[in-house]
């Protein structure tokens, strides 16, 4: 046998009624009541349908109602009755599924239904279907004085992931990312660090111009590599800080009238917080509690993430240079290219890290009494400077691979041994690498011998998530989304030393 | 199907204005040269909400190109490109200037008598000028010379031989007008659909200098040897 299901209507109740006095002699609704439960606006019934009936047509075999109100979560099965001569054929469970369908599509979160105590086939079926028993009313149905058994199925809350765009634009990377939740969809960035390395560093108004021009491009390309259109789009997502001011203001202007004309809702998102919820991308969730070192030429900051939204703190950051601004400016001294990064990791490759031993910045006991967990590369470049300034004097031959070797070890050093001491010291079994000096060979290498000597877990998302990237942002804009937090209001402004503490900026 | 036109204008204040045709059916427009990045959202999103107008009226995006002091001209321009990409509206680019004279011709038609020199302050003691010698048929202004940025004093030695008598009036630009001289361009098929910022001024940045010990771009090969 085969059926078909589909909406009861009017013209049904005849057919219907027929069943319901077949089904149940004793307590039958009556042909007025089930003619308003069809007609109800909260209702839904189906009529199942046998197709392989006489002449005239198919006949009607069985069927079953579901309710919900509007604004209710709850959704009860009215009743399901399937005439006796199509017994035995999966029809029930055919009805009870469509019924579950339609409680899920109009977001129930949970099916209650009663059933005779007498009937034990029915049970069974619904059980089977998930439903538990939750309670008895006594002699419910008369005048047969028979108990109801309530039974109630909870239903998976199925939350649809949402679709975010983000934009980052703090520094000289212009970056459109696309996720669905936690799923990583597009990731396009466009850097002008060729424009900057003629100046030896990032000149923001350089980055700021170069972000207007990448902003149009960037963002197709974006939805190209996503396979979507901006309409698929369910929020967007903006980094608004911290980060060079008037780089920041481009995408916080483009996100805000990207958010209007799509009457979709904005989240100015932290930049340095969305280095550590990129790790959702890859592992689903940031396991807390963690810390995170944020390296970069912008940055050198050391965060304790207790909870991703909710309790971020700022451990230490640098006093002075970045990191990665250190390595631009040893690599000038050295007659190195831009950016020095790179081109230290090289000049390093053959070099001897010991050496010449340059200072670590911080590290003396009376700093580490203030500055545990900050950072000052400063200094370090000063050396750098003097000492091959003294071994030029002296006629000394000096090796640039011993000199970018000692220098990147001094710089490493420093990072590892406060970045594993904060992991120490908060008792945090985790260490999450972030920014655009991951890149370093010698950085990833260190981290990972101390890492595994204090049986910390190292946590090293991939390259182009490290970087600064607009998947990160809209990574952590959709958790957000997820957790259900309110949009930020359409006032906020570009913060360029907006602390970490702040992970959504609201107005 | 109604077809609007959303003009944004940040070259001076924030300005956001919706249009059909000339006509302009809502305004919003905050005199500050700051906050540009904090108010544009919510200019945007009220002029659309006074119209009542949906994104997908909008098939024309108008922004002013400046010049102008960058950081606040490139929010406009940002939101602009951004707006016409969720609208999937064309996108116009209005040079600033070019918008006040239009505006100040119309209110003024005096000015039509002679040259009109249109100022905007640059700072570091200089403006952003341009020269107009009147509107031409389609009401869209004549640009003698300029765009372009100079000390005051400068402007007036570069047009004294050919051009010894013109008005001159500053001002700062509106979308409204912006809006209105787009739409001019769009009716006469003149529009750009250029709308890169129009800086006129190369970002403050030297280069440093040679390297003291180490030729610059060191062959790092050869160095590691």
């Amino acid at each position: 046998m085969s059926f078909a299901i589909r909406k009861a209507v009017p013209a049904d109740l005849v057919a219907i009624m027929a069943i319901e006095h077949e089904c149940f002699p004793t307590d039958a609704w009556s042909a007025d009541s089930m003619k308003d439960e069809l007609a109800a606006p909260h209702t839904a019934y189906f009529i199942a349908e046998s197709a392989d009936g006489s002449s005239s047509g198919s006949v009607v075999a069985g069927y079953a109602g579901f309710s919900k109100h509007r604004m209710s979560v709850q959704g009860d099965v009215q009743t399901i009755a399937v005439a006796p001569r199509f017994r035995g054929a999966g029809l029930g469970r055919l009805l009870m599924e469509q019924l579950l369908a339609t409680a899920k599509i109009q977001n129930a979160e949970s099916v209650f239904l009663e059933v005779r105590a007498d009937n034990p086939v029915a049970q069974t079926l619904y059980q089977s279907l998930g439903f538990k028993e939750i309670d008895r009313r006594a002699r419910y149905y008369q005048p047969d004085n028979v108990d109801a058994l309530v039974m109630m199925l909870e239903l998976p809350r199925e939350i649809k992931a949402p679709i975010v765009l983000g934009i980052e634009s703090s520094c000289d990377e212009t970056g459109v990312g696309i996720v669905r939740g936690t799923e990583l969809l597009a990731n396009v960035i466009s850097s002008s660090m060729d424009l900057h390395a003629r100046f030896g560093g990032v000149v923001p108004e350089v980055a700021a111009r170069a972000h207007l021009e990448a902003l149009q491009p960037t963002l197709h390309k974006a939805l190209a590599e996503a396979g979507l259109s901006l309409h698929d789009i369910d929020a967007v997502a903006v980094a608004n800080g911290p980060g060079l001011a008037g780089a920041l203001m481009v995408g916080v202007g483009a996100a805000k009238a990207l958010a209007v004309g799509l009457d979709k809702p904005l989240y100015a998102v932290n930049h340095l917080v969305g280095h550590v919820g990129v790790d959702v991308l890859e592992r689903g969730k940031v396991a807390t509690p963690t810390i995170a070192l944020l390296v970069s030429g912008g940055h050198t900051s050391l965060l304790l993430v207790r909870d991703l939204l909710d309790d971020v703190e700022l451990l230490g950051e640098t006093i002075d240079d970045a990191a990665g601004e250190a390595f631009d400016k040893v690599a000038r001294v050295l007659g190195l290219k831009y950016p020095g990064g790179p081109e230290i990791d090289i000049a390093a490759a053959t070099g001897d890290p010991k050496a010449i031993r340059f200072p670590r910045g911080l590290s003396l006991p009376k700093d580490m009494e203030k500055h545990r967990y900050d950072f000052s590369f400063s200094g370090l470049k000063t050396a750098v400077a003097r000492w091959i300034e003294s071994a030029h004097a002296n006629g000394e031959q000096i090796s640039i691979p011993d000199v970018a070797a000692s220098f990147r070890e001094a710089v490493v050093d420093v990072l590892v041994t406060k970045a594993v001491a904060a992991c120490v010291d908060h008792n945090v079994p985790r260490l999450l690498l972030g920014g655009g000096v991951v890149a370093n060979a010698r950085l990833r290498q260190v981290a990972k011998e101390r890492c595994d000597k204090h049986g910390i877990e190292l946590r090293i998302p991939a390259f182009n998530l490290c970087t600064d990237n607009g998947a990160m942002i809209a990574a952590l804009g959709a958790q957000l989304v997820m957790a259900g937090r309110a949009p930020s209001e359409l006032s906020f402004g570009a913060d360029s030393t907006l602390p970490v503490t702040t992970v959504q900026t609201l107005a | 199907m109604n077809r609007f036109l959303l003009a944004i204008d940040t070259t001076a204040g924030t300005s956001v204005a919706l249009l059909a045709g000339e006509t302009v059916l809502s305004e919003v427009h905050f005199d500050s040269g700051m906050k540009h990045a904090e108010l544009i959202g919510s200019a945007i999103s009220q002029v659309m909400n006074q119209a009542n107008a949906k994104p997908t009226q909008v098939t024309a995006v108008a922004v002013g190109r400046g010049p102008a002091l960058f950081t606040g001209l490139r929010v406009g321009i940002a939101a602009g490109i951004m707006f016409s990409e969720a609208c999937s509206s064309g996108l116009v680019g209005v040079i600033s200037h070019h918008a006040i004279a239009v505006q100040l011709y119309t209110e003024n038609p005096q000015l039509l008598e002679k040259p009109l020199l249109v100022t905007t302050d640059a700072r570091r003691g200089e403006v952003y000028w341009c020269l107009y010698g009147g509107l031409d048929s389609a009401g869209v202004p004549i640009v003698l010379r300029g765009p372009s940025v100079e000390k005051h004093a400068h402007i007036l030695e570069l047009l004294t031989d050919s051009y010894p008598d013109f008005n001159e009036r500053s001002g700062g630009a509106s979308a409204a007008w912006v809006g209105r001289l787009a739409q001019r361009e769009i009716l006469e098929g003149k529009h750009n659909s250029d709308v890169s910022a129009m800086y006129l001024r190369a970002p403050d940045a030297a280069e440093p200098k040679p390297n003291q010990y180490f030729a610059a771009s060191a062959d790092i090969a050869g160095a590691a040897k």
